[in-house]
């Protein structure tokens, strides 16, 4: 193996890698600093070119995009709370709020170097760790993946906002609009009303954009803000010492989100909520959370890049995609004649390796290409609110069209608009309500495997058979009391 | 219970509980039966079980949470709303519904460069020069690195499509 690695590791020195690497960068970040535009689309578009090229050069490429592409998405969710991505959520949460305070590029170099960190680190970890982890993912099923899922929901609620019951209303809420369309197991309607555009379901984009962004341009608008200038509010940059002061977060927010990345099917969305949730709980000050945190950003983005790496685990190992974005990656795996499975690293070990270092190294490009364009895009808070809004609004419905092509998720955006300023007028937040809409699918499949690997019987299947059991009964308790001690504190006189 | 001294956050906890309690009562007309093969169905849970027990703590926390607030009132807004606000409020949204509206049947530029205009006056900027610039290049802008780029569809009139394609000659 140690022969295949400083092979692989020669196969990555080579200047076009690093060159279509820098151009796959560059282009993901562009691409995920427009709002509604994904990394996934990019990666879409831009994956015939990788069929064109050697695997050492045109896999490299596309994973410039994927590391691009996620940085990139937290720039618009930083500057005008516009996530384009479920990952980018908790960015913007304490990243608006800083920018609103005149330190956008503290935020944005905060979120580039925590990313950076986060994503160097969790790659290494992958290098060195791959077979290991390997045998640890296969020992996981559905019962493991629905116990990961069902904490992972009641930890952020618990987490999130200023009342827990407040945060588990909204998560109820957005598992009830999960349902909405067809059943994942069955294919049956749910809640449709008949409406064909709802048997496909809510589109997330529309609910992402909708109760993030628009509740903020029309706070604007109904503050008649409109010809106010925020030129002198770009801020200095992030110095060393805020890093430092951060890098105890950011190294818990890696650790978590390498760990969530080895698990298929839980990916940025649950590490970046996670390694926030963490943070958050572990701070001396979990008030400032959410009101412009530093820590907030490094939490989230170190943990939803620390995905990047691990997620290669399962697909390299065992063929399985973790998510949409890899699932794009084991195509062009595929098309360049490289099979992922367990035969992989048998007949191709040196250029599989290869790709592993050449991503590591990524990671310095990644750094200086974000350093260096950060001061363009920290620009965009200094165009007037009267031009910016509009623009803001029209990124908004052009990026909702184009992710289906279907008129119903423009009104769909309206509907999550006005319930998004309705909620904020009622101070819910509405976090928990998109991850309980994000994870319930997912959920309610693990569910689903896990009663008829169980021959119907669930409980009894998951306590008797399986290690689950023992998370629930360890979990269970702590989370209670942590609640307990939040109501609490929520009840306590001022 | 007087509806109009209740909170907004009272009215919305209210309104999740009717309509949780409301779909778990008539949970039979909202979920379609699940298919049958043989007389047995094809999956393992019922597609009415998770959604049953989402509405039913969605509605037992509501109550309890609607019980709570009841004794624990939280004190009022200092700035509420103010007529001027919810009227600006309500012009946005209802430019929003317009500009999502039209975007299909008068296509992406026409329908942007209405919206991005009456937009830019609302929030508040009186330049016409601006505004003019600002409905004109920014869907052009956006228009052509969708299509040309990043190579996706945004709705658009033939007429426009024909002009679009004869000036950059395809």
């Amino acid at each position: 193996m140690l022969e295949e690695f400083i092979t692989g590791f020669g196969m990555a020195m080579r200047l076009d890698t690093f060159a279509f690497m820098a151009a796959g960068l560059f282009g993901g970040m562009l691409v995920g600093a427009l709002p509604g535009f994904t990394t996934l689309m990019a990666m879409a578009i831009l994956l015939p070119i990788s069929f064109f090229l050697e695997p050492i050069v045109g896999i490299p490429f596309l994973l410039g995009v994927y590391k691009g592409g996620i940085f990139g998405g937290s720039i618009p969710a930083i500057l005008v709370s516009m996530p384009g991505t479920g990952a980018a959520v908790a960015t913007s949460r304490d990243g608006y709020k800083l920018t609103q305070q005149g330190k956008s590029r503290k935020a944005l170099d905060m979120a580039l170097f925590s990313s950076v960190f986060g994503d160097t680190s969790s790659d290494i970890f992958t290098l060195l760790m791959i077979f290991p982890i390997a045998f640890l993912v296969m020992q996981f099923g559905p019962p493991e993946l629905f116990v990961v899922l069902l904490l992972s929901l009641v930890i952020i609620a618990a987490t999130s906002g200023e009342n827990p019951v407040k945060s588990l209303l909204m998560m109820a809420l957005g598992l009830w609009l999960s349902f909405i369309g067809t059943d994942p197991l069955g294919g049956v309607e749910r809640f449709t009303f008949g409406i064909f555009d709802l048997k496909s379901g809510i589109p997330l984009l529309p609910m992402l954009i909708g109760v993030f962004a628009i509740p903020e341009v029309a706070g604007v608008v109904m503050r008649s803000e409109g010809v106010r200038q925020l030129s002198s509010l770009v801020g200095e940059r992030l110095s060393f010492k805020e890093f430092r002061a951060s890098f105890k977060t950011i190294c818990r927010s890696t650790a978590i989100g390498a760990g969530i990345g080895t698990i298929p099917g839980l990916g940025q969305v649950v590490a970046a909520m996670m390694g926030y949730a963490a943070a958050k709980n572990a701070s001396d000050h979990p008030e400032t959370f959410g009101e412009g945190e530093l820590e907030g950003i490094a939490a989230a983005e170190a943990a939803n890049n620390a995905v990047n790496g691990p997620t290669m685990v399962p697909l390299l190992t065992l063929g399985i995609p973790g998510d949409n974005v890899t699932a794009i990656l084991l195509g062009a795996f595929v098309a360049q004649g490289l099979r992922p499975g367990p035969q992989l690293f048998e007949e191709q070990g040196a250029t599989v390796f290869a790709i592993l270092i050449a991503m590591v190294f990524a990671n310095i490009l990644f750094l200086g290409i974000g350093y260096l364009s950060i001061p363009f895009f920290s620009r965009l808070v200094q165009i007037k609110t009267s031009i910016l809004i509009p623009i803001v609004i029209m990124f908004a419905f052009a990026g909702t069209f184009v992710f289906r092509s279907d008129n119903f998720d423009l009104l769909m955006l309206v509907a999550f608009g006005i319930f998004g300023l309705i909620a904020r007028a009622g101070k819910f937040d509405v976090m928990p309500m998109v991850m309980g809409f994000i994870l319930g699918p997912p959920m309610e499949y693990a569910f689903g495997q896990m009663v008829a690997m169980g021959n119907g019987s669930t409980m009894a299947f998951m306590f008797e058979e399986r290690l689950p059991a023992l998370c629930v009964l360890l979990a269970t308790p702590v989370i209670g009391l942590f609640l307990w001690k939040r109501m609490q504190t929520v009840t306590k006189p001022k | 219970m007087n509806i109009n001294k209740l909170s907004i956050e009272q009215r919305i906890v209210l309104a999740f509980f009717a309509s949780a309690g409301l779909s778990v009562v008539f949970i039979g007309q909202l979920v379609a039966a699940p298919k049958l093969l043989f007389g047995r169905s094809l999956t393992a849970i019922s597609p009415s079980l998770f959604p049953i027990i989402a509405l039913s703590c969605l509605a037992i926390l509501s109550a309890a949470f609607f019980a709570w607030r009841m004794k624990n009132p939280e004190p009022a807004d200092k700035e509420p709303m103010n007529f001027g606000s919810m009227k600006r409020g309500a012009m946005f949204f209802g430019l929003m519904t317009f500009y999502g509206l039209l975007m299909e049947p008068i296509g992406f530029w026409i329908s942007s460069a209405l919206s991005l205009a009456l937009m830019s006056w609302l929030v508040g900027n009186r330049s016409i020069l601006q505004i003019v610039a600002l409905s004109f290049t920014g869907p052009a802008l956006l228009y052509l690195a969708a299509t040309r780029l990043l190579a996706v569809s945004l709705p658009e009139l033939n007429s426009i499509e024909l002009f679009y394609a004869q000036v950059l000659g395809l």
